[in-house]
């Protein structure tokens, strides 16, 4: 069967009634996470998880996984889209690729043009993520092919790669990185080792035979972090919301958006495809690229309409790319897309280059309803950008508790053990910490859930190689992503030390 | 950057890599046929890590010294949001999703901002109700149900 008629199986199990509802769900939550100051759409995913388990747990298994995982991507662009009315209307970044937004988009909304950026970033988006879809349809058969010729060595390699992507470019300070990196895979040796069956640092715990369960660490890391943080600093008071008066861009503001949209979309898909890196990098380097190639570039900064286009588009572009790894090389390249891949594995489907042969269904499903969530996006953000401005105002004393009550009730519907509510808790303080001083906390996530399969794929390796270490350096392909991994770690340190500025990728 | 938190916490690394490495001995090192056992793994991340936490010991002593600028923090609120959720956590069970939900978030509502207590019941009502009965009964999920009387 070609690519097309895969596409078009596909898209007839996204128009099942159920998945549009799903779509619908999962970006309706996606913006209104993404409008929350406080919840990113790492947290909303994770929060989601065991939501959708609940939800779906009538339909057979595959059916089951496809909608849970349309709703989970739903809500993963859905917040790309939110993120960015938070920065026009209050400058305040709903997440974290929206920071750049904040620079010319509130300077916009200030001079009355509100309405005007956030169409403007609407559209960008809408046309990024048509972009990474097609994107994603014409490289995914490509690359599963290559990949299913990787043995144990590459995929660890490939895999290390990723970690050192990740710790490479994450916060201030690559030593801390690093330690998070290395204490998330410590974690993930807990537990009844997979291969030789022997129980590692459970000290006779039954509890914790099967290992800590990467959801509670990821909500209580992510969710509850933010909402301690929050009850313990006094935020300070909002600004004033500007007002919205046109809804419409200015075909003046069409023409300007244009190329930078084009510009943006392509930059963003391909920085997202790279492991590690993902939609914040993009929205920065398409800013950078836009105040480059702009005849004006000293309207940036002031309100220019580039400003809003380049990166709107190029987050939601990477926010697709960011798929492509994860489903033809079952490798995720961020904190989000790695909690997406725990919600596939927690349905059997393990992502990989045979998931496009073992479960095409899954994989075309969701390709398929990311072209249709994308166009409910569009559709929905025009009228509805007032209500969600309405909904930044949801007073904070209502709004954190309920964030914890969510989170405990998602974690217990899926682990149904008090443990992990305690866990839950402990993660809260630990992430809060952690994230106040600087230590990023996605290589400690994305490591939880890559370590069991380096150590496996590492041991696997071994076997075959007699315990010559030599393989991982021998094999070709292995080489070069050792070789990659290792310059990801080296050119940042060597940037500071000149003393020039890398740009930092915060969790996204 | 806070230089006492940084210390604290790279000692705190090295404890923990130190803890993994010795742990990792007592593992046994037998391997089915694979030269590489269960032990290695862990015991090479911790050596790491030890040293990784060295690093960082080393990197705060270059650290310049803060400026005092903090914020005071608002701990008693969160330790009473802290503690009623521990609480939470361990009535659960016992009490049912109900009725720990509904206590839980009445004294978070209140911890945050005083006053109102007609709008805090009635929000922490309809969440507690709303979640339990749509994902118990109609939805067919599992949570704690009400307490034996």
């Amino acid at each position: 069967m070609s690519t097309i008629d895969f596409l078009l199986n596909g898209f007839a199990v996204a128009f099942q009634w159920q998945n549009i509802l799903f779509a619908f769900v999962g970006v309706v939550i996606g913006t209104a996470v993404g409008v929350l100051p406080g919840i990113g759409p790492m947290s909303g995913v994770a929060l989601l998880i065991p939501v959708t388990a609940t939800l779906t747990s009538g339909l057979p298994t595959e059916a089951a996984a496809a909608s849970s995982i349309i709703l989970l991507a739903g809500v993963y662009y859905g917040a790309m889209y939110g993120g960015s009315t938070t920065s026009i209307l209050l400058n305040t970044p709903g997440e974290s690729s929206s920071v750049v937004t904040t620079l010319d988009g509130y300077q916009m909304a200030k001079q009355g043009r509100a309405g005007a950026a956030l169409s403007i970033a609407a559209i960008g988006s809408f046309a990024a993520g048509i972009v990474s879809l097609i994107g994603l349809v014409l490289l995914a058969e490509p690359l599963s092919n290559v990949a299913i010729k990787f043995g144990p060595a590459e995929y660890f390699s490939l895999m290390l790669l990723g970690l050192c992507a990740v710790s490479g470019l994450a916060g201030k300070s690559m030593t801390k990185a690093l330690i998070m990196t290395v204490f998330g895979l410590l974690l993930g040796t807990i537990g009844i080792d997979a291969v030789s069956g022997i129980a590692r640092f459970t000290y006779d715990m039954p509890i914790l035979y099967s290992g800590l369960e990467f959801l509670t660490i990821a909500v209580g890391l992510f969710a509850l972090g933010e909402v301690f943080k929050t009850i313990l600093e006094r935020d300070k008071e909002d600004g004033a919301i500007a007002k919205i008066d046109r809804v419409l861009p200015t075909k003046q503001d069409l023409k300007d958006s244009a190329v930078p949209i084009v510009r943006g979309s392509l930059l963003g898909f391909f920085i997202g495809v790279l492991p590690g890196a993902g939609a914040t990098l993009a929205s920065f380097f398409s800013y950078i690229a836009e105040k480059k190639f702009s005849k004006h570039p000293e309207k940036f900064g002031k309100g220019a309409i580039e400003g809003v286009a380049g990166p709107e588009s190029a987050n939601n572009a990477a926010s697709g790319g960011a798929m492509i790894p994860l489903l033809t090389l079952g490798i995720p390249g961020s904190g989000t897309t790695a909690i997406l891949m725990g919600a596939l594995i927690m349905y059997n489907i393990q992502p990989g280059p045979l998931l496009f042969d073992d479960h095409p269904e899954v994989a075309w499903g969701l390709i398929a309803s990311m072209f249709i969530g994308n166009l409910m996006l569009l559709v929905l953000n025009m009228p509805l950008v007032k209500v969600f401005a309405k909904i930044i105002q949801t007073p904070k004393k209502y709004l954190l508790p309920i964030i914890i009550a969510i989170s405990f009730f998602g974690v217990y519907a899926v682990q149904y053990t008090t443990f992990d509510l305690f866990l839950l808790l402990a993660c809260g303080v630990i992430g809060y910490l952690l994230s106040k001083n600087d230590y990023p906390v996605a290589p400690l996530v994305l490591a939880l859930v890559l370590g069991p399969m380096i150590e496996n794929n590492m041991r696997r390796a071994l076997t075959i190689s007699n315990g010559d270490f030599s393989i991982f350096v021998s094999k070709p392909l292995s080489l070069a992503f050792i070789i990659v991994a290792v310059l990801w770690l080296i050119i940042p340190l060597l940037m500071k030390l000149k003393g020039r500025n890398v740009i930092v990728n915060e969790e996204e | 950057m806070s230089k006492t938190f940084d210390r604290f916490a790279s000692i705190a690394f090295l404890l923990i890599g130190l803890l993994f490495v010795i742990e990792s001995r007592s593992i046994s090192v037998s391997s089915y046929g694979s030269s590489v056992g269960p032990n290695i793994f862990p015991m090479a991340l911790g050596t790491i890590l030890i040293l990784l936490s060295i690093k960082l010991l080393f990197e705060t002593t270059k650290y310049k010294s803060e400026d005092g600028s903090k914020e005071p923090l608002q701990y008693m609120k969160f330790i009473i949001i802290f503690v009623s959720a521990a609480v939470y956590a361990a009535v659960l069970e016992p009490l049912g999703y109900v009725i720990s939900t509904f206590i839980f978030l009445l004294i978070a509502f209140q911890t945050m901002e005083r006053g109102k207590w007609i709008q805090t019941i009635i929000i922490a009502a309809v969440f507690s109700f709303g979640v339990y009965y749509f994902f118990a009964e109609f939805l067919g999920g599992s949570l704690p149900g009400f307490p034996e009387f």
